[in-house]
């Protein structure tokens, strides 16, 4: 298997505060990692140094053998490119319409004409089931239906990984199902994806490789088995028991 | 970090009294007189006056027209005559003359101006060429209560700024309380609805609106009067004095030939013709081109405002120190200094160094760039209020950071500015009536034209207002429809 991402002894600091220790990890073409780990362990800023929306303090990034941290500004835009990113609060743009929000990047970046880009849009759409809400204004939508346009609108780039930080925490419970749900169909398409999640079944089920994130390194990496059933580590397992004690 | 700052305020600080270094001393250049040659190479004689003095200087439509007349500019043109060239009248506030001549805007000023000592520091001055005595106008039903200015001991008595009449009424009538304002036609209102009790006045003046207002009348002031401090006389900036010399022999010829008695024979005609009609109605042509002036000011200073602005909000909102820094200082400071101030110096400091600024150009760039420090504010206001969110969206997609303004936050910020942005443009409709200072012919200025032309305080105010009125609320309504088909767009 081939190595998408290849992180090297990364390191991020927020002034005093050192949010990343030193971080190391590899994500293969095709897998799916799931990152979980106590609030405030550094999992959204391990996850946002990945496309470098946050500049790493030192260390290496490097994304289908270039390294990142090297890149000048302009050259990270052609890498962002090909790195979609799902937030935890949607972000979809307010001031347009789903079908806009879809096709701004594609024309914008890639150049792609109206026709070319509102067809993919529309497929898109229909795979996330909100083809009918293309002319829906981001504010009308649900949560659950924002962010699965927003997982929508990322793929419209044709991404090569999808970075998903904790993608369903903003959601009523409801609303929950229907975007794991999409998150799992894209899994099994053979996406490449990191997802920080609080959501240990939908960890279970989908990721092929389970890291554990606590104090701005990653403690202990595993299977799902290995991980939920055996923990070897002592955080690991104090934070399990925490979280299924729920 | 801190101490870079402040080093930073520093620079910006010294750089500032730089540029007054710079602008201060021309001011007051020494160099050879060559004031006649000047005069005489540029074919024109530029004449400074503040047009709201009958029978001096004063407004009146000739032709369909409006003109400046008087005897001081049938003065004038004897001189501009006598010297064979072209007179040039420029208008001005009075207060501002003194500096139009120090940073040669005109040649020379002739408005009712007595040659007194403190005057004579800061300006060559001709012979006088007209002598008057002083009076003080009273209401008419309270002119038995007055015989002369030792009668007004607790009143109130209105003086013109900065006139001769300002200073004997201060020397001579230390009992009155002293009301100075700009126009004399501001005086005669404040006369009329009792908010003063008297207003010394050059006795040609109170002639003629005695003359025109059944309302007035007027007594001998009787003050204690030395020499040239009584009478009007031409003045120049210093070092003139070959152009002293050349008018002096002009004005010889006045006072040989009698002709200020032709001068002020003529002024009261016009001035007849303009008390005829005094309906609001027969100047409508003033008022017209007033609110035309206004708009247009207005306009180009939104348009300018909002250009640099923008410039201005994006400088202050880069992490780029070069940027950064200029756009901070540039906003703090036109915000933290009057507008008023600002177009006396654009109009007269910057005129330093570009000597024909017109007027209308120095009042709409002052305006302008007042207008883009406190717009840039508002961008930036908006600009910040567009969720981070938004931004980081835009960035991961691979959208380079001028596009994301351009399509992301740019968008979104109007929504929030815009009202903000109306309400500066419905402001400026209203401030930038300070234009009338430096002579720019706004609303305020015509309504003051009006006032001087019909002797009429209020009426002209009402109409201005209405029409100030008419303008921003018009303006208001269009902008709230605008807002929101925006918000719905
Ligand atoms: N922009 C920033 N400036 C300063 N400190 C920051 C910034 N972003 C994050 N931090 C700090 O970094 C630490 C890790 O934050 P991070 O958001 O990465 O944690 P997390 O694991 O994602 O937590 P959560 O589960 O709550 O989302 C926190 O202490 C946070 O205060
Ligand atoms: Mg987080």
């Amino acid at each position: 298997m081939a190595e998408m991402l290849k992180v090297e002894n990364l390191k991020k600091a927020f002034g005093k505060n050192e949010v990343l220790t030193g971080i190391d990890g590899v994500v293969n073409s095709g897998q799916v990692i799931v990152v979980i780990g106590p609030s405030g362990g550094g999992k959204s800023t391990f996850l946002r140094c990945l496309n470098l929306l946050e500049n790493p303090t030192s260390g290496k990034i490097a994304f289908e053998g270039q390294d990142l941290t090297q890149l000048p500004e302009k050259k990270l835009d052609d890498i962002r490119e090909k790195m979609g990113m799902v937030f935890q609060s949607f972000n979809l743009f307010s001031n347009m319409n789903v079908m806009d929000n879809l096709t701004l990047a594609p024309k914008r970046v890639k150049g792609e004409d109206e026709a070319q880009a509102q067809k993919k849009a529309l497929e898109l759409l229909e795979r996330v089931g909100l083809a009918e809400k293309k002319d829906a204004f981001p504010e009308s939508l649900s949560g659950g239906q924002q962010q699965r346009v927003a997982i929508a609108r990322a793929l419209a780039m044709d991404p090569d990984v999808m970075l998903f930080d904790e993608p369903t925490s903003a959601l009523d419970p409801e609303m929950v199902g229907e975007v794991l749900k999409v998150m799992q169909d894209l899994a099994h398409s053979g996406m490449t994806m990191v997802v920080v999640t609080h959501e240990m079944g939908f960890a279970r089920q989908v990721a092929d490789e389970v890291w554990f994130m606590d104090g701005g390194d990653i403690a202990e990496k595993g299977t799902p088995e290995q991980i939920f059933e055996h923990p070897q580590n002592e955080r690991t397992k104090d934070f399990l028991s925490r979280i299924l004690a729920q | 970090m801190k101490l870079k700052k402040i080093s930073l305020w520093l620079t910006a600080l010294v750089c500032l009294l730089g540029i007054f270094a710079v602008l201060a001393p021309s001011g007051q250049v020494q160099a050879a007189d060559n004031s006649l040659q000047r005069v005489k190479d540029k074919g024109t004689l530029v004449m400074g006056t503040s047009p709201d003095y009958p029978p001096y200087e004063f407004i009146t439509k000739v032709n369909g027209k409006n003109q400046v007349v008087g005897m001081d500019v049938d003065v004038a043109h004897k001189i501009a005559k006598d010297l064979g060239v072209k007179l040039v009248i420029k208008q001005m506030d009075f207060d501002s003359l003194l500096v139009a001549l120090e940073t040669h805007k005109v040649d020379m000023v002739l408005s009712a101006m007595t040659p007194t000592e403190e005057r004579k520091q800061s300006v060559d001055f001709s012979q006088v060429y007209y002598d008057a005595g002083q009076a003080i106008i009273v209401r008419k039903q309270d002119l038995h209560l007055y015989k002369d200015k030792n009668s007004f001991a607790g009143k109130q008595v209105g003086v013109q700024t900065g006139s001769l009449q300002q200073d004997l009424a201060k020397k001579q009538m230390k009992q009155s309380h002293l009301k100075a304002l700009t126009k004399v036609t501001d005086l005669i209102l404040s006369l009329e609805t009792n908010k003063i009790d008297g207003i010394v006045a050059e006795d040609a003046v109170a002639q003629a609106y005695v003359a025109n207002d059944s309302r007035l009348a007027k007594i001998d002031a009787k003050f204690d009067l030395g020499g040239d401090e009584n009478g009007t006389a031409i003045a120049f900036a210093k070092n003139s004095g070959t152009l002293v010399t050349a008018v002096n022999h002009s004005i010889d010829q006045i006072k040989q030939q009698k002709l200020t008695k032709q001068y002020i024979n003529d002024a009261g005609k016009y001035m007849a013709t303009n008390t005829e009609n005094k309906s609001m109605f027969n100047y409508w042509s003033y008022f017209a081109k007033g609110v035309g002036y206004t708009l247009l000011i207005t306009a180009i200073s939104v348009v300018i405002g909002i250009i640099l602005g923008t410039v201005f909000a994006l400088g202050r909102l880069s992490r780029k120190a070069i940027l950064h820094y200029p756009a901070v200082w540039y906003i703090e400071f036109v915000r933290g200094t009057p507008l008023m101030i600002q177009v006396m110096f654009v109009y007269f400091g910057v005129g330093l160094l570009w000597n024909n600024i017109p007027a209308f150009f120095a009042g709409v760039v002052a305006v302008a760039l007042n207008s883009a420090a406190y717009v840039a504010e508002y961008i930036r206001g908006g600009i910040d209020s567009v969720p981070v969110g938004q931004v980081e969206a835009a960035r991961s997609l691979g959208m380079s950071q001028r596009d994301t303004m351009q399509t992301i936050v740019l968008p979104q910020a109007i929504k929030i500015i815009w009202p903000s942005l109306g309400n500066e443009f419905i402001s400026l409709i209203k401030e930038s009536s300070i234009v009338s200072i430096i002579g720019v012919t706004d609303l305020i200025y015509q309504l003051r034209a009006v006032q001087a032309a019909t002797y009429r305080g209020v009426a002209p105010i009402a109409v201005a207002m209405v029409l100030y009125f008419i303008m921003t609320f018009t303006l208001s309504r269009i902008l709230n429809h605008a807002e929101r088909k925006m918000q719905h767009g």
